[in-house]
């Protein structure tokens, strides 16, 4: 099976604790959902094939801990990572404002310039919203961002947002490479002067 | 609620004496009560650490397995599981430094990482199975953790002599116990009862005289909960697992009369005490005088758990050795010698640059060489059978040989490597002036069964063993002879041409030949441990290792590693690297 996989690539998903992190990744991978989620400890790995226009890309998506205490250990996942998925809760504000706080610590620790990143509003199931869609959407624009809103309980957005996510990695030159031996993303091939990976957001129905 | 609780522990241990410090609940262990990340930071640790060191897929049952066992060990949720596979699988490298870091800040590990490291051994024997693997890492995780080997060698011993004596416990009526514990004398005093009493009782006996000076310290030494989960009930099936059902272990072992092509295999103990793992010495050859028993090369060896000298074929041993000394003594001059060994540097090795005076005095040696040769291989499968049926129990072996001996344990390791199911048996393996293929293939082979490093030490200009291996089919890759080119964590090329001058100085340079490849040592009175200036002497920190790394990529050495007093055996944690990003 992994004769046919076009590439390997490094997703990491980030946000405050409880904003549905491991939600919205079981929801992609298992398509299940547990109310009652615990909480992740350290740091949670999952693999996914996704075909892309007929490109077959294995996704290893790091799903980090959003609790202070693990904080210290999420640094090291940044690193050569090509996609990143940064979640809040619509319904709740605090998780909103410090987006710009984990977008500080990606800009950090991550080690390329163009890594594609995607803002994801969750739980817009629930009828409590506090983050209007276009808060949202002019956070995303204004840092470069691909925004969309989900739930990983009615399934609504979760699907896409990984395919956005993928297919931009894919169209992004440099930031990917065909591997062959199916697990190994190479460090250190950055490419300079691609400019910011993307303006673009996606919408959704 | 106190004289209940004493109760139950009477109940539990037959053995009022011992019970004090084993009925600890798990909740004494320390590496439960560290901080849920620091959990978590250590079973990740153990596990991108796993998938380092064991890439090969026959090692990934163990390797959950074991995994598996730490993070319940742990207390730590099942959920983290997935992410633990994978480390296992080799992804997650770049956390490790992340891992250390808030392992050491966290305020139990902040006074030393021992005490974690000791529950880490604790947990690999709980199970009566002390895996060579399971070793390597401890080995690993320590040196990341910067936890010495020798506090590492130390735990291991007491808690091996401690797994003894609950052994022992169970078997004999405390009225003898007590007895025995009257003429309690220091373990050196066994040393000498061991000398004189021969065959598998000595191993007994020496474990009960033992007990009582463990007994005494064990609770010190142990500390904290080191061996909180070894109940008193379950230390004597792991005793009885770990070191062989008879209690005997090796030095019990008799050769079946049958095995045709071997006439003597033994082994003798060449230290006392009981250890969590094992090292078997492989003599090459016998002379008369000072060198003419298999003991006597190895009486510097130091630390490196209980050690044992395999006795083999020692009627054609002698005959090889005697026809050694005759050849460099006086058929061949000095003159001629030095000659000889600049042709084998100049690597222009061709039966026909032999000198005539040689060949006429080869049929000194060709036919004792040629039995041995054959002889050597035979012994070496059988030893692999021994290893393979436990006799050792389930421990750790290393083995170390010089010579002909090397060649016993090179096909001991070949057999091995042809069975399924023979990881985790072998830890380290060390091998002098081996008269054996040096050819990739077939060390890539037995590569797979060794847990921990393979050392080849060579020396260029060895024209004995290249005169001697003229007539074989792979005269042109001796490993003896040169480096093995092969890109493995796990083989470290040592080029001891410095310190050996000629075949012989294998056996009569021992010493200092293990301190170069890093074998820990012991003084022994007079002799010297000096090395020659051009043996590179480096201490290996952790910040010099890439320098080192890159040497050894280079050049093929590895460099020796120096120390006043011990010569550690340490683990270099990033070999691994070398072997993923071949240049």
């Amino acid at each position: 099976m992994d004769e046919d996989v076009l590439t390997t690539l490094k997703l990491l998903i980030i946000g405050e604790s409880g904003v549905g992190k491991s939600s919205l990744l079981l929801r992609f991978t298992d398509d299940t959902f547990d109310p009652e989620q615990s909480a992740t400890i350290g740091v949670d790995f999952k693999v996914k094939t996704l075909a892309i226009e007929g490109n077959k890309a294995k996704l290893a998506i790091w799903d980090t801990a959003g609790q202070e205490r693990f904080r210290t250990l999420t640094p090291s996942y940044y690193r050569g990572a090509q996609g990143v998925i940064l979640v809040y809760d619509v319904t709740r504000r605090d998780s909103f404002t410090k987006l710009e706080n984990w977008l500080n610590e990606l800009e950090t620790y991550t080690t390329r310039n163009d890594i594609v990143k995607m803002l994801v509003g969750n739980k817009i199931d629930k009828d409590d919203r506090e983050v209007d869609r276009n808060e949202g959407l002019k956070f995303a624009r204004k840092h470069s961002m691909l925004f969309i809103e989900a739930s990983a309980k009615t399934k609504d957005g979760v699907q896409c947002a990984f395919e956005e996510l993928v297919e931009k990695i894919l169209q992004t030159p440099g930031l990917w490479e065909s591997d062959n031996q199916g697990q190994k993303v190479q460090l250190g091939h950055q490419e300079q002067g691609r400019g910011r990976a993307c303006g673009g957001y996606c919408s959704i129905p | 609620m106190e004289e209940k609780q004493s109760h139950a522990d009477a109940n539990l241990s037959p053995d009022p004496g011992g019970a004090g410090t084993e009925d600890r609940g798990p909740e004494k262990m320390i590496s439960r009560q560290l901080t849920e990340q620091s959990r978590f930071a250590f079973a990740a640790l153990c596990g991108v650490s796993l998938g380092q060191l064991f890439v090969g897929s026959e090692n990934s049952v163990f390797k959950q397995q074991y995994l598996q066992g730490l993070v319940q060990w742990l207390d730590l949720d099942e959920s983290v599981m997935p992410v633990m596979g994978a480390f296992l699988s080799g992804l997650g490298f770049e956390g490790t430094d992340t891992f250390l870091s808030i392992l050491q800040a966290d305020p139990l590990v902040a006074a030393g990482a021992t005490p974690i490291i000791q529950d880490l051994v604790s947990l690999s024997v709980k199970e009566g199975q002390y895996d060579a693997r399971a070793r390597v890492l401890i080995r690993h995780v320590s040196c990341l953790l910067r936890v010495s080997p020798q506090q590492l060698e130390e735990f291991e011993e007491t808690l091996g002599e401690r797994l003894r004596e609950a052994g022992e416990e169970s078997e004999e009526e405390s009225s003898r116990r007590r007895r025995r514990e009257r003429g309690r004398k220091l373990r050196r005093y066994l040393l000498i009862g061991l000398a004189t009493v021969g065959g598998g009782t000595v191993i007994g006996v020496t474990g009960g005289l033992a007990a009582p000076l463990v007994a005494a310290g064990a609770g010190a030494v142990l500390g904290a909960g080191g061996a909180a989960a070894l109940g008193s009930a379950a230390g004597i099936a792991i005793m009885a697992s770990l070191f062989g059902a008879a209690g005997a272990g090796l030095t019990g072992y008799k050769m079946n009369k049958c095995v045709g092509a071997i006439e003597e295999f033994e082994f003798r103990p060449m230290s006392s005490g009981k250890h969590l793992h094992l090292t078997i010495a492989v003599t090459g050859w016998l002379c008369s005088g000072k060198y003419s028993s298999f003991q006597a090369p190895w009486c510097s060896l130091g630390e490196c758990g209980e050690q044992y000298c395999l006795m083999w074929e020692s009627r054609f041993l002698r005959d090889l050795g005697s026809a050694m000394t005759t050849l460099l003594d006086g058929l061949v001059s000095m003159v001629a010698q030095e000659a000889l060994k600049y042709t084998v540097l100049s690597g222009i090795v061709t039966a026909l640059t032999w000198p005539a005076s040689l060949l006429a005095a080869a049929s000194v040696i060709d036919n004792p060489w040629c039995v041995c040769l054959n002889r050597s291989a035979e012994v070496g499968k059988h030893l692999a059978q021994v290893l393979r049926s436990r006799q050792q129990g389930q421990r750790p072996v290393s083995l170390i040989g010089f010579s002909l001996g090397a060649r016993v344990i090179y096909y001991c390791l070949q057999e091995l490597a042809s069975d399924k199911g023979s990881e985790g048996v072998v830890e380290d393996v060390v091998l002098l002036g081996a008269p054996v293929d040096g050819s990739e293939k077939s060390w890539e082979r037995m590569v797979r069964v060794v847990a921990g490093k393979i050392v080849n030490g060579y020396c260029r200009g060895d024209w004995l063993l290249g005169f001697l291996y003229r007539s074989s089919a792979a005269q042109l890759s001796v490993a003896g002879l040169q480096p093995i080119n092969i890109q493995d964590r796990r083989i470290i090329n040592v080029d001891l041409s410095s310190v050996v001058k000629g075949h012989l100085d294998y056996m009569r340079q021992m010493d200092t030949i293990l301190v170069a490849v890093g074998v820990p040592t012991k003084e022994v009175p007079g002799a010297s441990f000096l090395l020659p200036q051009s043996v590179k002497a480096a201490e290996k920190t952790v910040d010099n290792l890439d320098q080192a790394r890159k040497e050894q990529q280079n050049n093929g050495l590895e460099e020796a590693e120096l120390d006043d007093e011990h010569i550690s055996w340490s683990w270099d944690d990033p070999h691994w690297t070398t072997e993923r990003s071949p240049k």
